[in-house]
């Protein structure tokens, strides 16, 4: 492929979108297909379908799932953003960016608001999304219940089935050990009253801004072939215990940046004797912020 | 007084091989049924396929809840499984196949009921507090993994763990199987007490005449997958009319 590329290459100019791939990579047929399972995922929020996941050109858990969602949902007009653990400069985020600017020729961003496709690894932007906006995650394991139940087809029976006790037990547990529920990142939510969801490993700090968000929000797993959702305005529930609440959490800190007291931090050491400090994860709020100041 | 389960000409083959053939059953509330035949026979086959864990090729089972008479055969998946995880429960030989080796005693005790809706921490470990003691489990071992308990410890636990909810009907495979013998009187008398205490109603399966004649009110006794002879436990046992019967009772060790 890269010979060929090359060749290609030397014999034209560069041209603004390479016209060996397709527009988005993949194939029109492919995109199809996807679309259906995104259509039949938003028509059953929460509820994980089965996709015929392509081989992309990046190895598997680095947003393949994501990366097929997004290239099926782009349009010539489309202004796209890609976020990993909220930072809009880390590897992750900018070799999918290159990846799209490369295939799709469109326009990207780094800011949340003028994004209308917004790819994430692993955070919600804090900027509150709006209408029109698609949210897309990359989803390492889409079964919440893989780690208490590894039969497929039994996990298969047991959301049919709405048999989520189970689900609890791992709840039961993390406050049998520790005193509170430990989970911090992944935490299942209840989608529309129905379904149980993982959400992806986004920290639980997140988890309200699933609830009732304006944006659609599309879930991608490449290696595991599955594709879920939640459409705009869902009532999205993380599980608990009535006497042990969801808490969502958040470190007792201000960034060392933009101070603000309202973000998800990263915990950054900062030398060899141990100290610390905290910024914001998002680093486009981050950077929005310090403009405006 | 209506039964609470009835089983009429149950038949489960495998292939051309007789599993069990034309059983009947009738348990009623606060009855103990035991199921007895050498190793093969098809009490385990029976007793699967009258709880749900095998489809038998034909029959009839009827469970009664109290408010309605169940075709245990044609209801929905569903509702089959909500009766498993409610109203009925098993006792496997091997706790091992009942438990969650990896959640604690706690945990496995707990799942039944946030099956069922509950969502209260305090009150779930209440209860799993009030059938540790029951089940004569000491309370600070709540928190530890199965696989740190013993044998006897681990069948116990299963026992808890299928009581909790109160279910109606107890199926139990050889639940003293594989244990040593001090520990197998340990867990009859256990059993017994709570028989008597919480008015359950049991069909249990075993090839020891001893544990049949403790628990059960009632005897099947089975051979090649057929009832060969049933009747009340103590006129079974004491004055066996079949041949095979006969053998088996006379071939108990006496100490």
């Amino acid at each position: 492929m890269n010979n060929v590329l090359k060749f290609k290459n030397k014999k034209n100019t560069v041209a603004a979108q390479d016209e060996i791939y397709n527009f988005a990579y993949l194939d029109e047929n492919t995109k199809r297909m996807i679309r259906r399972a995104l259509i039949k995922a938003l028509c059953i929020p929460g509820y994980q379908v089965p996709f015929s996941s392509r081989e992309m050109p990046m190895p598997y858990g680095w947003g393949t799932g994501g990366v097929q969602v997004t290239s099926s949902c782009l349009t010539t007009d489309d202004v796209i953003k890609v976020i990993d653990q909220g930072a809009d400069d880390t590897t992750n985020a900018v070799s999918i960016r290159n990846f799209f600017k490369k295939t799709a020729n469109i326009e990207t961003t780094e800011k949340t608001s003028q994004a209308s496709i917004i790819q994430t690894r692993h955070r919600i932007p804090e900027e509150k999304l709006k209408e029109k906006q698609i949210l897309v995650y990359q989803v390492p394991i889409p079964e919440p219940l893989a780690f208490l139940e590894p039969r497929y087809q039994e996990t298969k029976k047991m959301h049919a089935l709405s048999e989520y006790g189970i689900m609890h037990v791992k709840l039961y547990e993390d406050i049998t050990k520790n005193g509170h529920i430990e989970t911090a990142y992944a935490y299942p939510v209840k989608t529309n009253e129905r379904y149980i969801m993982d959400p992806s490993p986004i920290p639980k700090f997140d988890n309200p801004k699933m609830n009732n968000n304006p944006a659609i929000q599309l879930f991608g797993a490449g290696r595991e072939q599955r594709i879920y959702a939640i459409p705009p305005y869902t009532e999205v529930t993380s599980l608990d215990f009535e006497d042990y609440p969801f808490d969502p959490s958040k470190a007792p800190h201000k960034c060392s940046i933009c101070g603000s007291n309202e973000s998800f931090l990263d915990e950054i050491i900062t030398d060899d004797d141990g100290n610390r400090s905290f910024i914001c994860s998002d680093t486009n709020y981050c950077n929005q912020r310090m403009e405006n100041n | 007084m209506q039964p609470i389960l009835s089983v009429h000409n149950l038949n489960k083959y495998y292939g051309n091989q007789v599993g069990c053939k034309n059983m009947n059953l009738t348990l009623y509330p606060g009855e103990v049924v035991g199921v007895v035949g050498e190793s093969g026979s098809g009490k385990t086959t029976f007793i699967n396929s009258i709880s749900g864990n095998l489809i038998p090729d034909s029959g009839k089972i009827l469970i009664e809840t109290g408010n309605e008479t169940i075709d245990f055969l044609e209801i929905s998946e569903s509702l089959k499984r909500l009766l498993i995880r409610t109203e009925l429960a098993f006792v496997h030989q091997n706790p091992r196949d009942g438990l969650r080796l990896d959640v604690s005693a706690g945990g496995n005790i707990s799942e039944r009921l946030m099956s069922i809706g509950q969502r209260n921490y305090g009150n779930i470990r209440q209860t799993i507090f009030k059938w540790l003691d029951k089940v004569e489990i000491d309370k600070s071992r709540v928190d530890d993994f199965p696989r740190t308990f013993s044998g006897g410890m681990l069948q116990r636990l299963q026992i808890a763990k299928n009581l909790v909810t109160s279910p109606k009907i107890i199926f139990m495979d050889e639940p003293t199987g594989g244990l040593d013998v001090s520990v197998q009187a340990k867990i009859l008398d256990l059993l017994r007490k709570l028989v008597r205490e919480l008015n359950l109603s049991v069909v249990i399966v075993s090839h020891d005449l001893a544990v049949i004649r403790l628990l059960a009110d009632k005897i099947i006794v089975m051979k090649n997958g057929e009832a060969v002879e049933s009747g009340l436990c103590d006129q079974v046992l004491d004055d066996p009319q079949h041949s095979y019967t006969q053998l088996l009772v006379s071939s108990v060790l006496q100490v």
